[in-house]
């Protein structure tokens, strides 16, 4: 397994961002779903390695990230784009990914390759040698997953990828997916639910910082049948869980 | 010289029609392949010598790079760090009062603030998941800009020493004047470069912590000439090495309790 989080709890202060959280997942693209506030990102954050748990096991790639050899390990063959991907308005996309691939510390023969074919996968090629601040928001976050996936990553974790990129471009993107989870584990925090039927192999379900549900594309469609909201099959399994999980709680809270 | 695009080429729409390059396999020749290949030469960046050798010193291209373009600072650096010692260096013949002595630290001050922080560093959270840590990218920028710093204070003030003394002879202790000389100005630049760091990372402001280094050198100068009655005690002064020391020691500490890695609240 690429990720093994066991009861991994992260506060920040007295708020509970992620709360109990246990999850295995090996190759294939998982999707992180949640409304906002629910601990998506910061999940993802320590899956990053950015943000230690509060409490709880982390193993990532089967090393554990407390350790500063193993975590350096880690970052070696990690991806990551951020919520909000700052950059050098300066650097030419070429340059930024290049930047990245060497703080990776991919070898320096294998760089300038490993850039070329990340520019090419999010179809950056025509804008190769333009200032990052010439770009759009869309291509913008294309440079990000570039960075991302600029090491052949064995553990990709993606906040919004598709934010800003537009219907041709998210399509693309979602093939880009699908090649990437064949061999790799892909980690994508989402809140458009048709990314998640489209190119993910399973879902999680984030709500208050639990992980309220965690299969299919097609389970959740399933617990949508009949009820729920939304105008999609998925949306209604997403509402569906998301109304029984916190139904839940308010039962447990009356009980208590 | 610029190179070409090579998206300008028109066999490029053979095989590159999207975001997946996949590769189009006419007759055993892979063309995704081939092209990935010219766009790596094309758009392949050539480091400057000065990078090469920061890489082979410090073993580590990515560190190489973070050290000198990131966030293109070394350039603007240098020159502001020449221009204020060329500038003291002819104050101090002109006038035999150690300038460059005096404007040292608040030159190493600015320095250190805008190198380094949060801050400043616009991809700081992608910074924190590479295996080549922030930390590790704040040591060198510091020894960095300790070591050039040091370097043009020698080489200065051997110069301004020779002068002001208007002859060859001294050329015996002129090792011994200069190394002392250094000395005198190195420990308190490393006492104000470590409190405006510290005001930096804490503030995420490099430009707070610029004017809060250079503020409390002027004040440092000014407490010291009145107590002293001398206008170079805060460099001369060597009852003043020990705060200078404790402040560095302090600020060292504000500056790694920032930047540590957040623990959370313990369950």
């Amino acid at each position: 397994m690429n990720i093994e989080l066991t009861g991994v709890t992260r506060t920040f202060g007295r708020n509970r961002a992620v709360d109990g959280v246990s999850l295995t997942a090996g190759p294939g693209v998982l999707g992180l779903l949640g409304p906002n506030g629910a601990g998506k990102t910061s999940l993802l954050r320590m899956l990053a390695t950015v943000l230690p748990p509060s409490s709880g096991e982390v193993l990532l790639l089967d090393k554990d990230p407390k350790r500063t050899a193993e975590r350096r390990d880690i970052r070696r063959r990690l991806g990551y784009l951020p919520q909000n991907l700052g950059y050098y308005p300066a650097f030419t996309v070429v340059e930024f990914i290049e930047y990245f691939a060497l703080l990776k510390e991919v070898p320096s023969a294998r760089v300038p390759k490993a850039v070329a074919a990340a520019v090419e996968r999010v179809d950056l090629g025509a804008k190769a040698k333009a200032r990052l601040r010439t770009l759009s928001g869309g291509m913008l976050r294309r440079v990000g997953i570039a960075q991302a996936i600029v090491n052949d990553p064995d553990l990709l974790l993606l906040d919004e990828p598709t934010a800003g990129l537009d219907p041709e471009q998210r399509v693309g993107f979602r093939v880009l997916l699908r090649s990437l989870g064949e061999t790799s584990t892909v980690v994508v925090s989402t809140h458009l639910v048709e990314d998640v039927g489209a190119a993910c192999s399973e879902v999680a379900l984030m709500d208050n910082g639990h992980i309220v549900f965690r299969g299919t594309p097609s389970e959740l469609v399933a617990r949508g049948e009949g009820h729920g909201l939304g105008d999609a099959p998925l949306e209604r399994g997403y509402s569906a869980v998301l109304q029984a999980a916190r139904a839940s709680t308010v039962a447990a809270g009356d009980a208590a | 010289m610029s190179h070409p695009n090579p998206t300008d080429d028109p066999g490029r729409d053979l095989n590159m029609s999207g975001i997946d390059p996949g590769g189009i396999d006419l007759g055993g020749i892979d063309l995704g392949r081939v092209w990935t290949g010219v766009a790596a030469q094309v758009w392949q960046r050539h480091p400057g010598r000065l990078e090469r050798l920061t890489a082979r010193l410090l073993r580590s291209p990515g560190l190489a790079r973070a050290l000198l373009t990131t966030p293109s600072l070394l350039l603007p650096w240098l020159i502001s760090t020449a221009v204020v010692f060329s500038a003291g260096g002819l104050v101090s013949l002109a006038g035999g009062e150690p300038m460059v002595w005096m404007l040292a630290p608040g030159v190493a001050a600015v320095g250190i603030a805008y190198a380094y922080g949060p801050g400043v560093d616009p991809a700081w959270e992608l910074a924190c998941s590479m295996p080549v840590s922030e930390r590790m990218v704040l040591l060198v920028r510091g020894v960095a800009v300790f070591a050039v710093n040091a370097f043009l204070g020698v080489t200065i003030s051997a110069i301004s020493y020779l002068v002001t003394t208007h002859g060859m002879h001294v050329a015996a202790d002129l090792t011994a004047q200069t190394v002392a000389v250094t000395f005198a100005w190195l420990i308190p630049m490393t006492a104000i470069s470590a409190f405006t760091l510290a005001v930096a990372v804490a503030a995420r402001s490099a430009s707070a912590g610029a004017m809060a280094g250079v503020i409390a050198w002027g004040l440092t100068v000014i407490a010291t000439r009145v107590s002293t009655g001398d206008f170079t005690a805060a460099v001369t002064d060597s009852r003043t090495y020990l705060p200078y020391l404790v402040v560095a020691a302090c600020a060292t500490a504000v500056i790694v309790y920032t930047t540590r890695t957040p623990r959370g609240t313990p369950q």
